[in-house]
């Protein structure tokens, strides 16, 4: 499925190249320039900094107060700070949950809903529903239905004192979590799978349907692999939102350490009176986890662009 | 330097003292009306946004204004966001006054050099105030950074209609055995004995400070949160040996509440006691006055003879100046304005009940909650702010809370918990 | 690249007709999941239409004795929303604008030209896109006072919406660059030599060529990136110091302390805060997925 790109020919080339009089290059020099600039200053020079950062000691207040600390911070955290471990224990339950349960059932609503099954513009609206709603919103609507007054401890007959708790209690919480993260979730994979299931040409499944084979055979040997890229980047983002889960969880239970996350063990020791830069070096490790589905993906936007 | 917290104790004889000498400094207040503030106008920053306070702060700056002249913006963040981005607002573009707290909270970022050192106006007003409260307001440097305007206590709030009806009389409770005995009746009759909350992480540290201070004693609890004594003690453990004991007569969903979800408990008469700060009567006060009426608090009970029940939280509220505010002498005529008689007045014309820690507010004027609150505090020799404002603010929020929730989840690991507090302690770096 | 199996007819007749059968068990079950999909959200909005002493007094399914707008009525009186809505357009609408604007140019450059740094280019606003915000925020803060300062104005980025603008546009923009320059590859070569043959200057080519041409994507873009700056809570909070300059999201927080006592308060405020994406969402459904090319194999 690749995208023809003939690689121009030299003389093609420095054609081209004669083209640009001094004010196109201007125009490309601020084209390029302005957004670079921005990019540049606001995301990958902070970045920088703040890698550095978690190398010191600071409050983030007064620049004097740098103090070198070498790696102390990230001791600190493998060796001294359970609550990490606990961090990275949801945050995997996260992603494998994402990664085999949220992400497929997305997809497979996708592939259902793009089929023109009966009534799949309703059921396209409503699942992507969740998709538009603020996660403070959403963590309001899903406090809700699960507060200890709320309609499931309702449903339950309990009264607040005897309340399932279903944000406090270790046994459910993660998985009351992982329900609302899904709802989000899987509306917003069925939408990038249907943006690139459009862009599979038709002729190619109804041929294969004519030869007699199932939807599901169809939809595996002909249509899975022909979404390569598109498969790349679900997984991508699967990967990328189960790590950086913040919003969500921040919503439901601030700053505290109820259900420990990653992104919340970042914003806590980062923002706030506690400020450190043992907040910088969790971001840092929540950086370098992120990486690897960063640079798969780039590896294959790379290979695909040398194409 | 983290030994200067215990120097900033407040001896609770000097504020007595105060309580029984009354009506100070009225005579005082009206000199300072004569002082033509033309300081410009002035922004205000709140730390909350619910109703009641709102009221009493609006109350503030409008007498504020009608007396000065100079105008004020007023400008409101929920509690929460505002204390999560101090940092920032103070670094970058805050309120020339706002409202935050005592304790080391406000000491740090004295030290830090974002507050204005308000001295001089200590120097017009502290005769309005005990010696105990110009202590409080004092940072590390020895210059005050802080005026008061409230305080409330930590104690064992009840509602006096269910205590009737079932026949306990909680004024009765002395010591630690009887507290048992009450807890189980309430048990018996199927309420939660002892509502409790620890969702947000902080407010179960109410009930480790007065275990601790019952248990240990004042000077211990303060070493241990100034890093003097170990977590690992054994006398920390006797702690948490007595708080277990507590488990069984609280609701089972500690973790799943905020301290507004223990309040409805106690509001909705389905538990006895709610250990917590008085604030909250404001909050019972907007249900309905039947409901503030029946609102009551009696100490914690003793637990060790040696201390008996002379130690109590009692988080000290007020107004600070920002140095990076935009009209710095704007601010501290503020302060001074919501620190003197004048400006207590407005706040208490407005018909909230507030507990001024100004000597001119009239106590005979009080209720019977806050005569309550008041007798709490008496009894008390020695008072603390509670723990997140009384220990290094890196320990308190990262560490000691989410370490206390998961105590909730599995009690029996106190020995692990405890470890790993200390440890964490020795890891943090050096101020 | 199809797979091939040769099926004698009237066993085709059959699949068809079992698959028919699959297809609507199929519909149904994603029927009814659809419906508990978006009962929550129908939950709240039920509460929002009672008012919360009858729950506290009867529990959640008492007897409706009084049903109506008032939590809204009040929640509106209470919550200021001109304020709160006119700041979020303040922040999403310039910073939609800007991230289409720098996105287009990026991908176009990019896809229209053949330079020596293209592949970087894209790997650089993809990968940025990629990063966790709190990586970024405190050296930024700084960054913001800093900059402020040295113009004499404490507010020219920090506690300003044009702050909270360019950091979403310099996160955003890399999304925008991806999928726009995605869609321009299936652009044909042809149209763009034919301008630069006919002498188009570099802007004339992007202004009055390709532009016009990039309206499907442009416009899913902007529906998506509007829901995503809209429902941003965590850089209006640690960029600005004043309540009353944040969004609506900022103040829902504030709804939560404010409202603590009363959940379907709380709930009608959620209601009203949501109401815009969900009209955004309604309106201009089809633009959410229509114009988003991610690959192609279009010949």
């Amino acid at each position: 499925m690749a995208v023809e790109t003939a690689a121009p020919s030299t003389k093609q080339v420095a054609r081209r190249r004669r083209f640009f009089s001094k004010q196109d290059k201007v125009t490309l020099g601020f084209f390029i320039g302005i957004p670079t600039f921005l990019h540049l200053s606001l995301v990958w020079i902070p970045a920088i900094a703040t890698i550095a950062l978690s190398f010191t000691y600071w409050t983030g207040i007064r620049l004097e107060d740098i103090v070198w600390a070498g790696t102390a911070n990230y001791e600190n955290i493998f060796f001294n700070t359970p609550i990490f471990w606990e961090a990275i224990r949801v945050n995997t339950i996260w992603l494998l949950w994402f990664f085999f349960i949220a992400t497929p059932l997305g997809v497979l609503l996708a592939y259902q809903i793009d089929r023109e099954i009966r009534g799949h513009k309703i059921y396209q609206s409503a699942y992507f529903l969740p998709v538009v709603l603020s996660l403070a919103v959403t963590g309001i609507i899903w406090n809700f239905l699960l507060r200890p007054d709320g309609f499931v401890n309702g449903l339950l007959g309990l009264p607040i004192s005897e309340a399932v708790s279903f944000f406090g209690d270790d046994r459910y919480n993660i998985w009351v979590i992982m329900i609302m993260a899904s709802w989000r979730h899987i509306g917003y994979i069925m939408l990038l799978y249907l943006a690139g299931l459009k862009a599979v040409d038709s002729a190619l499944r109804e041929a294969a349907t004519i030869d007699g084979a199932t939807e599901w055979q169809s939809f595996r040997k002909v249509v899975f692999p022909a979404m390569r890229p598109v498969n790349i980047i679900v997984i991508v983002i699967t990967i990328i939102e189960s790590l950086r889960a913040f919003d969500m969880v921040y919503i439901i239970y601030g700053s505290s350490g109820g259900l420990p996350i990653l992104g919340v063990l970042v914003f806590n020791n980062i923002a706030g009176e506690g400020a450190s830069m043992k907040g910088a070096a969790y971001a840092v490790i929540l950086f370098l986890l992120s990486i690897v589905p960063i640079i798969t993906y780039l590896q294959q936007q790379f290979s695909e662009d040398n194409k | 330097m983290l030994n200067k917290i215990s120097n900033h104790e407040v001896d609770r004889r000097l504020v007595l003292k105060g309580a029984a000498a009354g009506g100070l400094g009225i005579a005082g207040a009206t000199m300072l009306a004569g002082c033509a503030s033309g300081t410009g106008p002035v922004s205000f920053g709140a730390r909350t946004v619910d109703e009641s306070p709102t009221i009493q702060l609006k109350g503030l700056v409008d007498a504020y204004t009608a007396k000065t002249g100079n105008e004020v913006t007023y400008n409101a963040t929920e509690s929460n966001a505002f204390q999560n981005n101090l940092s920032q607002y103070l670094q970058g573009t805050p309120d020339d006054c706002f409202q935050w707290m005592a304790g080391f909270r406000m000491q740090f970022f004295a030290a830090q050099d974002l507050l204005v050192d308000i001295s001089d106006v200590w120097d017009e007003i502290g005769d309005q105030y005990n010696e105990s409260y110009k202590i409080a307001s004092t940072g590390l440097d020895g210059k005050q950074y802080f005026v008061p305007q409230s305080w409330y206590p930590w104690g064992l709030h009840f509602r006096k209609s269910m205590m009737a009806e079932i026949g306990m009389n909680p004024e009765d409770i002395y010591n630690w055995d009887d507290f048992m005995g009450a807890l189980a009746e309430l048990k018996g009759q199927g309420l939660i004995g002892l509502a409790a909350a620890d969702k947000g992480g902080w407010e179960a540290m109410g009930t480790f400070d007065i275990l601790n201070a019952r248990i240990n004693g004042y000077q211990f609890h303060v070493d241990l949160l100034g890093g003097r004594e170990k977590w690992t003690d054994d006398r920390v453990r006797e702690v948490f040996r007595h708080w277990e004991m507590l488990l069984p007569y609280q609701n089972t969903n500690v973790l799943d509440l905020e301290w507004d979800g223990a309040m409805q408990l106690l509001l909705q008469r389905q538990a006895g006691f709610f250990m917590n700060g008085s604030w909250f009567g404001g909050n019972f006060l907007e249900q309905s006055q039947e409901d503030y009426d029946d609102l009551m608090i009696v100490p914690f009970p003793e637990i060790n003879p040696d201390h008996g029940r002379d130690t109590v939280d009692a988080p000290i509220d007020g107004f600070c100046v920002a140095k990076n505010g935009s009209n710095n002498d704007g601010g501290k005529d503020l302060i001074k304005f919501a620190g003197d008689m004048e400006g207590v007045q407005a706040m208490l014309d407005t018909g909230i009940p507030m507990t001024s820690a100004n000597n001119g507010q009239d106590r005979s004027t009080y209720d019977a909650f806050q005569n309550a609150q008041l007798a709490v505090m008496n009894e008390a020799k020695y008072i603390t702010q509670f723990l997140d404002r009384d220990t290094r603010p890196d320990f308190a929020g990262p560490v000691v809370g989410p370490a206390f929730q998961s105590w909730f989840k599995d009690p029996s690991s106190t020995d692990s918990i405890l470890e790993s507090l200390q440890s964490q302690w020795d890891a943090l770096p050096p101020l | 690249m199809t797979t091939t199996i040769k099926i004698p007819e009237n066993k085709t007749k059959r699949k068809l007709h079992a698959q028919q059968i699959k297809d609507r068990i199929i519909s149904i079950f994603i029927g009814i999941f659809a419906l508990v999909w978006v009962f929550p959200i129908v939950w709240t909005l039920w509460s929002s239409l009672r008012p919360y002493a009858e729950i506290r007094a009867g529990g959640v399914f008492s007897p409706p004795q009084e049903i109506g707008i008032f939590n809204y009525t009040e929640a509106m009186e209470r919550m200021d929303l001109p304020l709160y809505f006119a700041n979020t357009a303040l922040i999403t609408l310039p910073a939609v604008f800007l991230i289409l604007l720098f996105g287009s140019l990026i991908a176009f450059v990019v896809t229209r030209y053949s330079f020596r740094f293209n592949v970087a280019m894209l790997l650089l606003f993809t990968a940025g896109n990629m990063l966790p915000p709190q990586l970024v925020f405190i050296p930024v803060f700084k960054m913001y006072l800093a900059l402020g300062d040295l113009f004499g104005d404490r507010r020219l980025l920090y506690d300003n919406h044009w702050g909270v603008v360019l950091i979403h546009v310099a996160f955003q923009m890399g999304f925008a660059t991806f999928v726009l320059s995605s869609y321009m590859k299936t652009i044909p070569k042809e149209i763009s030599e034919s301008a630069m043959v006919d002498g188009a200057s570099v802007f004339t080519h992007y202004f009055r060529v390709m532009l016009p041409l990039l309206r499907p994507p442009l416009a899913s873009l902007g529906v998506l990136m509007i829901t995503w700056i809209y429902n941003d809570f965590f850089w209006a909070l640690v960029l600005m110091s004043n309540d009353s300059k944040r969004p609506i999201t900022s103040a829902l927080g504030r709804l939560q302390g404010e409202f603590v006592t009363d959940y379907n308060l709380l709930a009608a405020g959620a209601m009203i805060a949501a109401l815009p994406t969900l009209i955004v969402f309604f309106v201009l459904r089809k633009q959410f997925v229509g114009g988003l090319t991610l690959g192609s194999t279009k010949g």
